[in-house]
């Protein structure tokens, strides 16, 4: 198996293939990167913050991404994070905490797995998507589960680490894994996140 | 490779193991009612009528946590009696949850608010990853740990996880299923989507309003054929087929045609070698809401064209139990297989006008039943099947 | 009336995260849930929420929010109505 492409979406802005494309502004910077990548998806201010890095990680990743998919069920989406919707869980208590009503907007994102949900929708992808819950970023895990894939005859899987931990950056790792000859090999996804992490 | 059930564990409002679910089931009687605890008064709901502390006195628990980890704890360790554990035998736990501990984490929340001491160490049970390792803790295992976060569909990912895992000899048995505690933050999020009904809930029916909430948790043990002569478990039935695909349309409604679900049953029947008319029951994921029980006939219309095997949903027995609902479901279509029995779908009166599929009405036993197919969809399209036989 | 209008159009982009919008871009008979917004069904809800939380009236049937969320003058006569 071999990676074809990554993108990486943090505060500082949005990378492809390990350079940086778009600078992001120091407030709204989520808001900053998606109009200046100039997208047209109003449903994007819906999103929360899991959904939005995503979703911009996949923008930026389009053609890439487009160039490997071979049908509308093909393309699986394998993400994974640490804290869930943690984030978004509790800004959905805050809402009804004092006695106010609570959001049935923000209750959709209290599932990590509607990120999955938004890309699909967004690209009519009809292929499997599954969102597990590590306690960090696992090379092995993610290897593991491409291996499962491509046994299966996916030709090619949509990784994803995209996370808002509490005491950590919020950050979308996204990498697009093609079958190749499906050994595993060094896929080197933690240094190529660290790479990131450190740019 | 073939893949066979050694276990199997649940509790659930309708009965605190498989033997009082089995009788449940056959009596036509549901647990649902209205709520006891402040969050859940105002509603209908399927409630396990014991406290935590409670439950952990009478099944015994080692560990302890969240209500989500105490109930999964229990199903397991139900799923997974009379089995040993072996250094030969690689096993691991999987489990699915949508709330994780969250039961905890709001009363402390609600204490941080009221400026109310707080016990700090409650929060270390938040994590929807702190069930699955309760869930290890009490069995004592320590192998392969994970957990599947997809909604609804959790515990059907989570066998489908299991499956795959044994037959890519990465390990030798798992324990797999899901589990999900009622909180005031579900119980106030589904209110917020107004897809509740006041009156119990009437899935495949007409006059249908919404769902009725639950909670509980649902386990089975896989193995391979290897591991039962090593490990000298019986096998009680057989996973054959599961499937999991997205309904790309909507964060909570499915599509109108049933897209996803139309893909993942076509496919589940492809993984087990089987054609449609080889499924002698369909346990549905019917929550009752006006979307779904549409979406989900269009799909089963798509899949088994004019010969729709007999098919319920068991919610209205168990209430929506979430992320638990496949494990539950699982363990109820082995029941299903086991005892020859079709379980009704409760308080059905008249066909949804549109599809006019009638499910079935009343308890049919002394069927011959080899081979279930359990539906289990969640919120961002997350369609999963699972196929279960003798 | 036309206070409370320019006062709900403001509180519609705030509640639904319509952040490309000002109030000037919605018109008082524009069909909230036509092409032009693309709001779906969740969107809905957040305006049964809206009502509840500034205006203090509850709907408790989300198809009885049709009618009243068609344009901002139906639910400008909606609140004045029932307020």
């Amino acid at each position: 198996m071999k990676v074809v492409a990554t993108s990486y979406i943090s505060v500082k802005g949005a990378f492809l293939n390990e350079k940086k494309i778009q600078h992001a502004d120091d407030t709204n910077w989520l808001k900053s990167l998606y109009q200046a990548l100039e997208i047209d998806y109003p449903k994007f201010y819906k999103m929360d913050t899991l959904s939005k890095m995503a979703f911009l990680a996949s923008e930026i990743m389009k053609n890439e991404i487009a160039a490997v998919q071979t049908s509308d069920q093909d393309m699986q989406l394998l993400f994974a994070n640490s804290a869930a919707s943690q984030q978004t869980d509790l800004k959905y208590l805050d809402s009804y905490a004092n006695g106010g009503t609570p959001s049935p907007s923000l209750f959709v994102y209290t599932l990590p797995n509607i990120v999955t949900g938004e890309l699909a929708i967004r690209n009519k992808w009809y292929g499997e998507n599954t969102f597990f819950i590590t306690e960090k970023f696992d090379e092995d895990f993610f290897k593991e589960q491409l291996q499962f894939a491509f046994s299966r005859g996916n030709k090619s899987c949509l990784c994803a680490w995209v996370d808002t931990p509490t005491d950590g950056i919020e950050e979308c790792f996204l990498f697009l894994v093609s079958e190749g000859e499906n050994k595993p090999g060094n896929l080197e996804l933690l240094n190529r996140l660290n790479n990131y992490r450190n740019e | 490779m073939e893949l066979f059930v050694t276990g199997y564990g649940a509790i659930s409002c309708i009965g605190n193991n498989v033997q009082e679910i089995l009788h449940a089931l056959k009596s036509e009687k549901t647990g649902i009612q209205k709520g006891k605890q402040a969050h859940s008064e105002k509603y209908l709901v399927g409630e396990v009528l014991l406290s935590n502390e409670e439950l952990m006195r009478k099944f015994a628990l080692k560990t302890t946590g969240s209500r989500t980890g105490i109930l999964g704890a229990i199903a397991a360790k139900e799923a997974f009696q009379g089995h040993k554990l072996d250094a030969s035998i690689r096993t691991a736990v999987i489990s699915g949850t949508s709330v994780g501990g969250m039961d905890v984490s709001e009363k402390e929340y609600r204490n941080h608010i009221d400026n109310v001491p707080q016990n700090l160490h409650n929060y270390a049970h938040h994590s929807s990853g702190n069930s699955s390792e309760q869930i290890a803790e009490e069995l004592g295992i320590t192998g392969f740990i994970n957990t599947i976060s997809t909604a609804c569909s959790s515990a059907a990912n989570a066998i489908m996880m299991g499956a795959r895992m044994i037959q890519q000899g990465k390990i030798d048995r798992a324990i797999v299923g899901g589990t999900d505690g009622l909180s005031a933050f579900t119980i106030n999020g589904f209110k917020s989507l107004m897809i509740f009904d006041e009156e119990w809930c009437r899935p495949f029916d007409e006059s249908r309003k919404g769902l009725n909430l639950g909670e509980g948790a649902g386990f089975i043990v896989l193995e391979s054929k290897e591991s039962m002569q090593k490990s000298g478990s019986n096998s009680i039935a057989r996973l054959r087929g599961w499937s999991n695909a997205s309904d790309a349309y909507h964060q909570t409604a499915s599509s109108p045609e049933g897209h996803g679900a139309t893909l993942s049953m076509k496919e589940a029947l492809t993984i087990a070698g089987m054609k449609a008319n080889e499924i002698d029951y369909i346990n549905a994921h019917g929550t009752a809401t006006p979307n779904n029980d549409l979406s989900e006939s269009q799909a089963i219309i798509n899949v088994f064209g004019n010969n729709i095997p007999p098919f319920s949903s068991t919610k209205a027995y168990t209430g929506h139990t979430l992320a638990a609902s496949g494990g539950i479901e699982a363990v109820i279509a082995i029941l299903a297989i086991q005892n020859g029995c079709l379980f009704p779908n409760l308080n059905h009166r008249n066909v949804i006008e549109e599809t006019k599929l009638e499910p079935i009405k009343s308890l049919k036993e002394g069927a011959e039943i080899n081979a279930v197919l359990s539906n289990s969809f969640g919120f961002g399209g997350n369609n999963s099947t699972i196929i279960i036989s003798k | 009336m036309s206070e409370l209008k320019e006062q709900l159009k403001a509180q519609i982009i705030e509640q639904l995260n319509l952040e490309d919008l000002s109030p000037a871009d919605i018109k008082d008979d524009t069909l909230l849930f036509g092409d032009e917004l693309g709001l779906d069904s969740i969107d809905a809800l957040e305006f049964i929420v809206l009502l509840e939380s500034n205006y203090g009236i509850k709907i408790a049937d989300p198809s009885e929010g049709r009618e009243i969320f068609q344009s901002v003058n139906s639910l400008a006569a909606y609140i004045e109505k029932n307020q």
